[in-house]
């Protein structure tokens, strides 16, 4: 187990265990000097000069632009301060926020341990950091004198500004070797944030929506609820941090990673529930008929497949597993709980699947684990979406805003991404049936904007569901953002596959691997690594897509920034004030998703073979 | 003379006379479209026989070895390989495909597994081992094919001669009947040749049934039982290196050897 600790794959890529140890470094290119930087890059020639005295002007009147609209006094920025709560969980009632700091809590836990596990840690050169510094510093004195701003808070601004470029021209020479951990700089930067928070007089602002609805506008800090729930989630995070560094070398890795992607898959299931969860939820049905299926399909599956996972069992196997399959098929012509269709079903693909995972006493074990976590999702996704007292929209709506935007998105990548690959895998299938079916859904949903489909399902489907079965439009709307990208990430996990050579197929074949075991094994793991960036791409347009769900009326992040705060008597013309603070969070997610998704590539080696 | 000695003791003390067939071509066909690839190849290989095909680029050598473990299909013909016929029944194909190892000229390792993993995957999957018990496996056959340092890098960090020694590990480690190898030092460097032909004569030496694919004379003249000479799809001429190389029959066989040698 030892030995395979240091087969992870960022072992590869230091380059000092491949080269001989004592290979010569290459010679040094003497930097630059600013001056003679200036001159090669940007005044050239002429031609070049002029580009750049033409281009530096229009950067800085736009610029000049852009401020003086954020400073003007006309500007309504209260608007958006005071509608913080609106903005991020709409009309959630504030005696159960305790809900939304736990679910937070607890992902930023799991985010401090993977961080540590997954060694997200860099070392960064203390030189380079004074550089950005020195640029972050110079460009607030830029704005400073460009900015409409008072002779006070002119020479506050400047003294901040040369307080940072003056940090970071010290920090500029620092010893050309000295590093510091980006976490250490992260969770400074975070803390100064924070710190911020109880000593800077931002002023407290709050919406208080009574029959008539008061507005509060005070000096001094923000008030207490924002202050100390985010102190507390930074000392959270990076307590998880310290946490995960420390058990990291205690367990095995491999396990404890394995474990931790399980928790991010399952977690937010459960904090979608605590969050969502109507006061006076019913938990009769739960009790008396979601629970007591589930139990029976975990205990009744898992033994029937430990018995099909046995190596021995030939024939009968596959004749009790197409049993099972057309039991399932048969459950649709009687009455019965959908979800006992939909289980029986599952049960049989897993049936069908068994042989090829079959063997000893533990890989059998592993496979009905499996068994019982699919179990676990499956119930809680369809209890979830039977219950109508979860997440009840519009009207009487619980929660809103950016929290629905982020619930929207996740459950979108969480369950498109495994419905892309299997359409990928069905359209690059050898059954013509299957090929069919997925080329004709990838081609028609890839033919129609995704506003249509958005209307479709929240105005259609709803009319044509039988009778009994209730869709939240919540629901609804994620059901059609899954189908939209499943058939965009299909196409990329497709490139992937195309990219997989027939070599590989050949190899795995000719060590006996049935057709399963070779997609499962050989051929996914490697077209998925290829498929990365674009879907990663694909994931961040995703998230961007959110915004149309403002159209079809639904209360997201934007919806409530254009509609509904401009919207208070207060805040009548404030919709450019508010846009812009909704196409600044954007841009920050967006920027870090793609950033991230950089890292992502470089650690899985594309390019590596 | 003194490498038909070595000849001699490599193929030393096994009764070929009395051993069973084990890969039986008759009548073997194949069309690539219009092309006919395969025109009636006929023949067989005895249990621990060591059979090496030459012939001409292009005559079909790639398309008939490939043809015994399925990865391409007949059109007419029979081929039984240890007793079971192939067709288009899946169980007797696998059954066969992990009887029957097989060593490509491109390698083809699995870039985003270990070495161990490359070598433990089919044994786990396949043949249902315990995976402990697969890894021992894997790392006694690193020792026999010389590499046992490598079980934690990846096939990309391997020189091409450890990789190809990799790939005779990964099919040995089903614990095949037949080893088929195509033109498996044709991508080598030079100097990385021999390490693989090392291994593939111990191989012969322990008794294990090859058919080889190869332009390296030196091996089929010291290791080869039989060699099979093959053009335009045929077989044209079939015997012993010694019958091959000093007196062959057919005037192509003459063309192709005066060519190469
Ligand atoms: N997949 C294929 N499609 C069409 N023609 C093929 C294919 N594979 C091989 N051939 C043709 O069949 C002939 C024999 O090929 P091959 O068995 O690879 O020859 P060798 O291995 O002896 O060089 C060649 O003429 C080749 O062009
Ligand atoms: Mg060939």
């Amino acid at each position: 187990m030892n030995l395979k600790k240091s087969s992870s794959p960022n072992q590869i890529k230091t380059p000092s265990s491949i080269e001989p140890p004592n290979s010569q470094l290459p010679p040094k290119v003497a930097a630059l000097s600013s001056t003679e930087w200036l001159k090669a890059n940007l005044f050239s020639n002429t031609f070049n000069s002029i580009l750049t005295i033409l281009s530096t002007a229009a950067i800085l009147l736009i610029i000049r632009g852009l401020l003086s609209f954020i400073f003007n006094p006309l500007r309504q920025w209260s608007a958006t301060a005071t509608n913080m709560r609106l903005l991020m969980t709409q009309a959630y009632p504030e005696h159960q926020y305790a809900r939304i700091w736990v679910s937070l809590g607890f992902l930023l836990f799991l985010t401090g341990v993977s961080l540590a596990f997954w060694r997200a840690a860099r070392s960064v050169l203390i030189s380079q950091v004074g550089k950005r510094l020195l640029a972050i510093g110079a460009f607030i004195l830029l704005v400073t004198l460009l900015a409409p701003f008072s002779d006070r808070a002119t020479i506050i601004w400047l003294a901040i500004g040369v307080f940072i470029a003056g940090t970071g021209f010290l920090l500029k020479s620092a010893q050309e070797d000295k590093t510091i951990s980006s976490m250490t700089l992260l969770s400074g930067t975070f803390l100064l944030a924070i710190l911020s928070l109880w000593v800077i007089p931002y002023g407290h602002h709050s919406y208080i929506s009574t029959r008539t609805p008061k507005i509060l506008a005070e000096p001094g800090t923000v008030a207490m609820t924002t202050k100390l729930p985010w102190t507390i989630m930074l000392a959270v995070t990076i307590c998880s941090y310290f946490l995960g560094s420390l058990i990291r070398d205690k367990i095995d890795e491999s396990k404890g990673k394995a474990l931790l992607s399980m928790t991010w898959l399952i977690s937010p299931l459960f904090l979608l529930f605590l969050v969502l969860r109507d006061p006076d939820f019913d938990t009769g049905h739960l009790f008396s008929t979601d629970i007591p299926i589930f139990l029976f399909f975990s205990i009744v599956g898992s033994l029937l497949l430990l018995w099909l996972t046995n190596p021995d069992i030939g024939e009968k196997g596959r004749v009790i597993s197409t049993a099972v399959l057309f039991v399932g098929f048969a459950t649709f012509l009687f009455q019965m709980l959908m979800i006992v269709r939909i289980l029986t079903l599952v049960l049989a693909f897993f049936a069908l699947a068994a042989p090829t995972f079959s063997g000893q006493k533990p890989a059998r074990i592993r496979y009905t684990k499996v068994w019982i976590g699919t179990m676990v999702i499956l119930c809680w996704l369809i209890t979830a979406i039977n219950t109508p007292s979860t997440a009840k929209v519009p009207g009487d709506f619980f929660i809103g805003g950016f929290a629905i935007t982020l619930m929207i998105f996740f459950f979108t990548m969480v369950l498109a991404f495994p419905l892309g690959v299997l359409l990928a895998l069905a359209r690059t299938s050898k059954f013509p049936i299957f090929r069919m079916v997925s080329t004709t859904f990838i081609e028609f949903i890839r033919g129609v904007p995704l506003i249509t489909i958005l209307i479709f399902f929240s105005v259609m489907v709803p009319l044509f569901l039988p009778d009994g079965m209730d869709l939240t439009e919540i629901a609804a709307v994620t059901i059609a953002f899954i189908i939209f990208e499943a058939a965009y990430l299909a196409e990329n996990v497709r490139g992937g596959l195309q990219s997989v050579t027939r070599g590989q197929h050949e190899a795995a074949e000719a060590v006996g691997m049935t057709n399963a075991q070779k997609t499962f094994f050989i051929v996914l793991p490697q077209a998925l690594r290829v498929a990365i960036p674009p879907m990663v791409g694909q994931i961040i347009a995703t998230f961007k897509e959110t915004g149309l769900l403002a159209i079809i009326g639904i209360f997201d992040f934007l919806y409530i920034a254009r509609s509904v705060i401009p919207g208070q008597t207060e805040y009548m013309g404030s919709t450019r004030e508010n846009l812009l603070f909704v196409s600044l969070v954007y841009l920050v997610i967006c920027f870090a998703m793609s950033k991230a998704s950089q890292r992502v590539e470089k650690r899985v080696g594309l390019g590596e073979r | 003379m003194t490498e038909n000695e070595t000849a001699s003791s490599i193929r030393g003390d096994r009764d070929l006379a009395n051993a069973q067939d084990i890969i039986v071509c008759e009548g073997v066909s194949k069309w690539f479209g219009d092309f006919q690839a395969l025109n009636n190849v006929s023949a067989t290989i005895k249990e621990q026989e060591v059979v090496v095909v030459l012939g001409p680029s292009g005559s079909g050598k790639s398309t008939w070895i490939r043809c015994i473990n399925r990865l391409e299909q007949h059109q007419e013909g029979r081929i039984m390989v240890d007793g079971v016929e192939l067709s288009n029944d899946l169980r007797n194909i696998e059954k066969v495909r992990s009887e029957v190892g097989m060593v490509f000229q491109m390698f083809n390792l699995f870039p985003h597994l270990t070495v161990r993993d490359n070598i433990s995957l089919a044994p786990i999957w396949v043949r249902k081992k315990p995976r402990a018990e697969a890894e021992e496996q894997a790392s006694s056959l690193l020792e026999r094919v010389g590499i046992p340092e490598q079980a934690d890098k990846f096939p990309g960090q391997l020189s091409g001669g450890q990789q190809q020694r990799v790939a005779i590990a990964r099919a040995l480690a089903m614990e095949p009947k037949i080893m088929l190898f195509d033109e498996p030092t044709s991508a080598l460097d030079p100097e990385m040749i021999k390490e693989v032909l090392d291994v593939m004569k111990e191989l012969a030496l322990s008794g294990m049934t090859m058919m080889v694919v190869t332009h390296e004379m030196g091996f089929a003249k010291e290791v080869a039982d039989k060699i099979m000479f093959m053009e335009g799809g045929q077989i044209v001429e079939i015997g012993t290196p010694e019958h091959f190389f000093t007196n062959p029959t057919e005037e192509r066989t003459k063309l192709f050897l005066s060519q190469i040698l």
